[in-house]
């Protein structure tokens, strides 16, 4: 009994950080249609900037995390100017994202590479390492920390979106670009907004995921499949769908990491993905794709 | 004639394909209802759109109180009172009624007025408010059209642009949205609609205009366009409206 307790608390602490690693994606999605490939290399990034801040300064990373939000939801603007701007009232945009997003995480790859090496890394504060013990049952510190700053920063997402004036617009604009206009949403605003917001959410996660795993640039195509996973069960666009998803999968992998075998744990997102797209495409809280 | 909205002679598609309308004019009074009919692929939807500003426009003018609209965008273009409800409603369908009317409101600053107006809304259509909390895309299509025209209200604009509202809705049901319609023209809105089923429009309007590949054929009292023997003919079904 006190092995499944353990085993869903890892995959419950594990879940926040996934489910917030994949708010972003999905945020982006949600409002703009874009298949944001380069969602992992972009947590990677922020990472690395809570990485140096640690290394270089000291600085715990959870204080680290606005930083390196802003930071990347900076890039993000700059990201949707250069790449997405042009292209958003083409037929193919969806499609074309896709193939701009790959490209885009090649280059973070690459230049991330090239600046840091593909060292594995990892940030190292004192409860990174460290972990609650309630009698047979241990909490892993760093793990429950995160998992507990990703549930604050999705909660206050989620208020955000519900009540605040820019929130609405944001809602709408994922639901009715067109009609959002009509009701005088500067909807070319809302876009940047929204990719800045779920860049700047990759930037948070990268904060976390420092110092719950280790990291390299090409750790992104092992986290790009997982976080797909979760998106596409959730229903893309849907946050609280990719919330329940994350918890779900994240407490599955982890049973099977124990009971089958740890290399078995990542098969299981992929396994979902497969089973998803062909049994309910559009995941547990998306719409249902409309004929063409 | 005082005017409150004039097209002359525009030109517009979309993207870059050919033009749907090459040659479309219209005199908008206030408060009246004007009613475009034409045939399909006539350029009706499409000169609505392009005067709200979601089309660009190649060539003549649209002006508003006498302040050109070209090349302003949809936003723009409603905050100076031009509020479109095109044909599929343009609802938020996982938005409540009340969120949906929010939205209405949205170029409003003053949050406190916004929800005074939507109260006022709610008190004028008693099936809103009893629907109020419920998701827009589980409404019927008369509520939901119900909702469309409700919450052009909340801005109190000086044009209402409806495209087709009695498009897929029970006969019963059609005539609530034209008493609607009637409704926010006796309050002084400015009603522009294009309706397929054109006797119905134009005896259910003031001012008629027919349009055709995409050009502007006609424009007068809607009494006149309905006895109109040629437009009867080409237009009205052949039958002279009863």
């Amino acid at each position: 009994m006190s092995e499944i307790i353990q085993v869903t608390i890892l995959g419950l602490a594990l879940g926040g950080v996934i489910a917030l690693m994949g708010s972003g994606l999905s945020l982006v999605f949600g409002v703009m249609r874009i298949v944001n490939l380069a969602h992992p290399s972009l947590i990677i990034a922020g990472a690395y900037v809570t990485y140096w801040g640690f290394k270089l300064w000291g600085v715990d990373p959870i204080v680290m995390l606005p930083v390196a939000s802003l930071i990347m939801a900076a890039i993000g603007v700059l990201i949707y100017r250069l790449m997405f701007a042009r292209e958003a009232k083409s037929a193919r945009y969806s499609e074309m994202t896709v193939l701009l997003t790959f490209a885009l995480a090649m280059m973070v790859e690459g230049l991330l590479g090239g600046l840091f090496t593909n060292t594995q890394r990892v940030t190292s504060p004192d409860y990174a390492t460290a972990a609650f013990f309630i009698g047979d049952v241990f909490v892993p510190k760093g793990q429950l920390y995160a998992g507990i700053v990703s549930i604050v920063i999705i909660a206050s997402l989620s208020l955000f979106l519900k009540y605040s004036r820019l929130g609405y617009a944001i809602r709408a604009t994922t639901q009715n670009r067109d009609a959002a206009e009509l009701l005088g949403v500067n909807v070319n605003f809302i876009s940047v907004l929204a990719f800045a917001i779920g860049i700047g959410l990759a930037g948070a996660a990268g904060s976390l995921v420092s110092f719950v795993f280790s990291f390299f640039p090409a750790k992104q195509w092992e986290w790009i499949a997982m976080l797909m996973s979760v998106v596409v069960l959730g229903g893309m666009g849907s946050i609280l769908g990719t919330v329940i998803a994350a918890f779900s999968l994240s407490i599955i992998a982890a049973f099977v990491g124990t009971w089958v075998g740890a290399t078995w744990s990542t098969m299981t997102f992929f396994l979902a993905l497969f089973v998803i797209l062909l049994v309910r495409p559009q995941g547990l809280f998306g719409e249902k794709p409309e004929l063409a | 004639m005082s005017e409150l909205l004039r097209v002359t002679n525009i030109t517009a598609g979309y993207g870059d394909g050919p033009a749907i309308l090459d040659g479309a004019h219209l005199t908008v009074e206030p408060g009246k209802v004007h009613c475009i009919i034409g045939p399909n692929g006539a350029g009706k939807s499409t000169l609505l759109k392009a005067i709200c500003g979601m089309l660009t426009i190649r060539k003549g003018d649209v002006v508003f109180k006498g302040e050109r609209l070209n090349g302003l965008r949809p936003d723009q273009i409603l905050r100076k009172g031009i509020c479109f409800v095109p044909q599929e409603r343009a609802l938020f369908p996982k938005m409540t009624v009340r969120e949906n009317l929010r939205m209405g409101g949205f170029i409003l600053d003053d949050a406190r007025e916004l929800e005074r107006r939507i109260e006022a809304i709610l008190e004028r259509f008693p099936i809103l408010r009893e629907r109020a909390d419920q998701h827009a895309g589980t409404m019927s299509g008369g509520q939901q059209q119900t909702l469309a025209m409700a919450r052009t209200l909340i801005i109190k604009p000086a044009i209402v642009m409806l495209d087709e509202p009695s498009l897929g809705l029970a006969p019963k049901i059609v005539q609530e949205m034209f008493d609607i319609m009637k409704m926010m023209s006796a309050e002084g809105v400015t009603v522009l609609l294009v309706e397929q089923n054109a006797t119905m429009g134009l005896k259910n309007s003031d001012w008629g205009v027919v349009l055709d590949l995409g050009k502007t054929l006609f424009e007068g009292p809607a009494t006149n366009v309905l006895s109109d023997p040629r437009i009867q003919e080409l237009y009205l079904g052949g039958k002279k409206a009863a």
